[in-house]
Parts: structure tokens; sequence; C-alpha cells
């Protein structure tokens, strides 16, 4: 994995988490890679995948089974949502919002932007 | 597991390398030692096995004071030096003679290991390159399942798929009764496998912080301008590479590269951040 | 767990030390087996006139002069690699003693090379007495008689420094060989030369002075040899212990 220069590891580690989990690569109730396995594959320290898992497990995206290892939390997928999205409009909104009052762009213009968007998208 | 007290050393009267060093290491990390060139990052080092012995101060090691050099505390180490000569035998036969010394020597994790490093098990030891003696060495030495492992520039003449193997080892090598120690002057190796900087600057410890608290205090940010608010600042391509207090509590992520240049440049303005 | 000595990890270093030492040891005997070959070979052949015991006056000097040669090479050279960063960091990491550590140096070069090379010597000449004894018996007894084995003829019990005296010479080239970082052998050899220069020249000079216009009055002609034997044997026994202890305390404070 690659990691990016502007966030920090564990956050990314998050994202690639998340990732797996969105794209049901790793299914509801299914055991994820241990803190090692998951520090190996991604030639990290074990400590910083665990500082990761301790985030996700506040979160309710995972769960840890005593003993067993960690597991993908019932309501993971809702729970990555909102969490993404707390992230989305807490870090990455912000700018957009600077350029839309800098620029002087017009909300409904925006709004049209977005139609056209999810439609050749989705 | 390891605690230093005051430790003064020098070479002679005009190389004063440590002037009153105090700190205390623990298991389950990885330290990263860094420092310029003759900063006294091997002298640290040898200090703590017990290979040099110092003017002043006092070392515990597991228990141990390390200049008796006692084989209950050489067992549990495992120190990989930048230079080292192996005698002219084969792996086999290396690994008959020394291994019996280390009650807890894990044949098969040693196996695994020369195999992940893509090492050829039947060559001479004097046969192999640095680089693979390096590797060979290496091996034996976390099979040797020593509590403490010292290393000092393990990445040096290790190629690049070497590198990213070495990685993957350590990762797994690091368990919660384990403290490892690295050495290096090439941090973009490591970085991510150090969650401890140690730096040492004009005979002091100059840093000695976990990255979640360098990254807790201070942010690492491209920005376009520097203004009052940057510590230390690097100009680059797009701007500059620019180290901050972390006034807005931003996660970012640690340049070591940045960070130790910092250090050097601005003790001053880093000192009351980090007490 | 003793952390002085420990038989098991003792034995243990013998075999690794073995390892890499062995091979100096190995060659040094070949070549001694060499230098014995040639010796005694050139006495024998041609085989023709008379096998005298003087032709075979060889025999004390080679047994002294190379004896000497031998154990003390060896000696020399078994620390001699702690003298290099890159050899010496591996040696004090291997969890044995220092005390297990020096032993297994003074086994090598007091006993092992000691004993090899007496072995390895009157093998030689008993092999080659054997043989001049079976060839020359038809021809004439007379001249065989006196030809007689090494250790037969040199009896041992003739002076009893002489027992010590090996263990003194390796014990002054181990210390050598872990003293000195580089030329091991010819600076100890050149140490022990000028020491033992000054030590005479105090002694001369410390005796002309207590004797100065004095002379004997208890002159029997026999001036206490034994009691003198037994004073050298005593001063080279304590003198090899003393060079063992200082040998022992630089492997101790052995730094790389």
């Amino acid at each position: 994995m690659e990691f990016r220069d502007n966030k920090a590891i564990y956050l990314q580690i998050a994202e690639y988490v998340c990732e797996h989990i969105l794209l049901e690569k790793w299914q509801s109730d299914h055991k994820i890679p241990s803190v090692r396995e998951l520090a190996v594959a991604l030639e990290v320290n074990p400590n910083t995948v665990m500082r990761t898992y301790e985030l996700l497990q506040n979160k309710n995206i995972i769960n840890n089974k005593r003993g067993i290892g960690f597991f993908v939390a019932d309501e993971a997928i809702a729970n990555i949502k909102s969490y993404r999205k707390a992230q989305f409009m807490d870090e990455e909104l912000p700018p957009v919002f600077r350029n839309i009052y800098l620029l002087n762009i017009d909300f409904e213009e925006l709004q049209t932007r977005y139609n056209t968007f999810v439609k050749e998208n989705f | 597991m390891i605690k230093i007290d005051n430790l003064n050393f020098s070479y002679s009267k005009h190389r004063v390398l440590f002037k009153n060093i105090s700190m205390q290491l623990s298991n389950g990390h990885i330290y990263g030692l860094l420092g310029k060139n003759g900063a006294g990052k091997s002298t640290l080092l040898k200090n703590l096995a017990g290979l040099v012995y110092a003017q002043s101060g006092k070392i515990d090691v597991l228990g141990f004071d390390p200049a008796d050099r006692q084989p209950a505390m050489l067992q549990q180490l495992c120190f990989i030096p930048e230079e080292f000569h192996l005698p002219a035998i084969k792996i086999d036969s290396y690994v008959k003679a020394n291994a019996p010394f280390y009650p807890n020597f894990n044949h098969q994790y040693f196996a695994d290991l020369l195999k992940e490093f893509d090492i050829p098990v039947a060559q001479k030891l004097i046969d192999m390159s640095y680089g693979q003696k390096k590797k060979v060495i290496i091996s034996f030495g976390l099979a040797t399942n020593a509590k403490l492992v010292i290393m000092d520039e393990p990445t040096n003449g290790l190629d690049i798929p070497s590198k990213a193997q070495f990685r993957k080892i350590m990762a797994s090598a690091l368990t919660e009764d384990r403290c490892i120690i690295i050495s290096t002057h090439q941090v973009r190796d490591l970085d991510n496998l150090i969650d401890t900087v140690i730096m040492l600057d004009e005979n002091k410890i100059a840093l000695k912080a976990s990255v979640e608290e360098i990254t807790n205090k201070l942010c690492f940010k491209r920005l376009k301008e520097i203004d009052e608010t940057v510590i230390y600042a690097e100009p680059s391509l797009a701007g500059y590479h620019a180290v901050l207090a972390n006034y807005h509590q931003e996660d970012s992520k640690l340049d070591m590269e940045l960070l130790f240049n910092a250090v050097l440049a601005e003790k001053n303005k880093l000192k009351p951040i980090f007490n | 767990m003793n952390n002085t000595f420990n038989l098991h990890r003792f034995n243990l270093l013998l075999k690794r030390q073995w390892l890499e030492f062995g091979k100096i040891f190995l060659i040094t005997l070949v070549v001694a087996v060499g230098v014995f070959v040639a010796f005694y070979g050139f006495t024998l052949f041609p085989l023709e006139g008379p096998i005298s015991a003087r032709r075979l006056n060889f025999r004390e000097p080679l047994f002294i002069g190379f004896g000497f040669l031998f154990i003390s090479v060896i000696a020399s050279s078994y620390f001699a690699h702690l003298g290099q960063k890159s050899k010496a960091v591996i040696d004090l990491m291997i969890p044995a003693s220092t005390f297990e550590k020096f032993l297994t140096g003074v086994f090598f070069t007091s006993i092992l090379s000691i004993l090899s090379f007496i072995l390895l010597f009157s093998v030689t000449d008993w092999a080659f007495i054997t043989y001049i004894q079976a060839q020359f018996k038809t021809v004439s007894s007379d001249h065989t008689e006196p030809i007689a084995y090494f250790f037969t003829k040199n009896k041992v019990s003739a002076f009893a420094p002489l027992y010590i005296v090996p263990f003194t010479v390796t014990s002054i080239f181990l210390l050598g060989s872990i003293y000195f970082n580089r030329f091991h052998y010819i600076k100890t050899a050149i140490s022990v030369m000028i020491f033992s220069g000054i030590w005479s020249y105090i002694v001369v000079k410390a005796t002309e002075k207590l004797l100065a216009g004095k002379m004997p009055i208890n002159n029997t002609g026999n001036n206490g040899k034994n009691s003198m034997e037994w004073l050298i044997f005593a001063i080279l026994s304590a003198l090899t212990l003393v060079v063992w202890v200082i040998t022992y305390v630089r492997l101790k404070e052995k730094e790389v």
C-alpha cells in the first residue's frame, strides 16, 4: 500500500479497512486480519495498526471478540458512512466552501452540476 | 526494560559524546535512534550492549549491568552491528555452533526468515555479499527470540526488495515483551516502522517522543506561504514543507526527515513544546 | 543460572571456537608434521654409512626450538581477531561468561597445543627411530645401541622448571594476542626481549652491587641446586599465573 504524505498513517489504514468493508471484501461478522497480519502486510508498526483498530472500535465499525480477534461489526457499513460523512463535513468541505465564497459561485449552479454528475456516474 | 541514569561517555577529553544522558525504554516499542554522523548513535547502542564502558552513570538492561557481560543478559540480547565478520562456514554449521547458547532459539522461525529473505542456504557465509550476510545475522538474531533487539543501521547494504522484506519481518517481530532499537540515517526506509523517535544532538537527547505525541503537538504540512506560526520550513516545488505547532488538533503524517532538520535548526522553539 | 562458569556452556564454547580457531591450529599442525619429516628425512637419506647417535643430534634443538615456535605461534593467534572490531563484536556478544571465554583460550593454547606438539613429536620420533633400528640391526648392532627413543634418552626429571616453561611461553603470547591489535607475534617477541633485557640488566647490576668485595665461604660445589630449581619453578609458575590474570582482565575490559 502506498501511503500519502498528507494524512496520519493510522487514519490512512482506517480508510483502507473501511474501503475493504464497503467493497464487502471483508463482510459483516467476519474476522478481519489481526493487528500483526495487517502490520506485516502494510509494513508498519503494529502499534499504529492497534491505534487504527481502537479508533474503528470506537466508531463501532469493528469489534473485538476477546481471544479470537477483530470482527466486522453488524452495523459497520452504516457506521462507516456516518464516520466518512463527519470526516467529509469537517475536513474536506471547508476548503470547498472557501473556494465557493472566494469565487462567488452560485448555489443553484452547483445544484445543477451536482444533478448532472449523479446522473452520469450512478 | 532499559534505564539509563546520568550517563557520561567520551572517547577522549576532546571527544565527549554524552553528557548526563538519562532515559527509559520499555517493551512493545520500536525505537528509532536518529542523529547526525558522529552524534554517538552507535556508541549509545554499544553502551546498552556492554561493548564499551562509560565514564560514569548507570545503565540497567533487563535487570543487568551490561558492562558485566553476563550470559543471562547476553542470551536475551540481539545486537546487529553495522560492520561484522562471519566465519568461513556454512549456515548450518554456524547455527549448530551458535544457536545452543540461546535457550529460546527457534529453528523453524530461522528457516522461515531465511526463506523470506531469499538466502541460498547451502552457500558458505564467506561467499555471500554484505547484504546477504546482514540478512543472515538479522535472521539469526531474531530467531534467538531475544527480548532486546538492537540494530545499528540494519538497512545499510540491503537492496530495495530486501528493505520491504525487512520492514515486514520487523513488523512481525515486535511483540509485547520485546524492545527493538534501530539506529538509522535513512529514515525513509523505516519511518512507518518506528513508533518512538530518539534524537541525539550535542551530547544530549534532543528529543524522545512517540510518533503519536509528536503529531499531537506538531503538524506537518505543505504551505504556499510561511508565517510566524511556522516553526521550521523547507522550500519545495509547490511552496514549503513546514512544521507548525498543532493548534487545530490536525492529524498529520509525521515527516521524519523534516522533524530531524527542525530539531537541529530550531532546538529552542521545540524544547518548550515537548516539556 | 551460574553466570561465571557452567560446564555445558564451556563445552559449547569449545566447540564454537574450534570452528574458526581449529583451522589455524590444524594448518600449524600440518606445517609441524612437514618440518619433522624434513629434518628426519634429511638425516635418513641417503641410507648409507653408519647411523651414529651424532647424526641424530638435531632432535633436542628441534624439540625445543620448534616446540617454542609452534606453541607461541598458536598462542599469539588465539585472541588476535579481537583486534578487529567487526570480529570482536560477534565474539563478545556470545552468551558465555568472560571467564569461560578466557578458559577456552587457555585450553586451546596451553593444553591442546602443548599436548599435540608432544604427541606429534614423539610419534614421529618413535616411527623414525624404530625404522632406523630395524634397518641397521642386521648390519651392526653397535651403532644402534645409543640411538634411543627421545623420551627414554632425555630423562624427563632432568630440570623441574622445564615443565612450567611451555605454560609461561603460551601465557605470554596469549596475552600478546589480546594486548596488541596488530602484528601480535612480533610485538610480543620484541616486548619480551626488551623486558627480559631490562630485567637481566637489573639482576646483574644488583648482584654486582650486593656481592662487591665479598666471597663465598661455604662453597660445597653444589650451590643448593635443588632449591634453586624449585625457586625458578615457583617464579615461573607465579609469572604464568600473573600473565593469565592480566589476560583475563584485558578480555573483561575489551571494548569495541
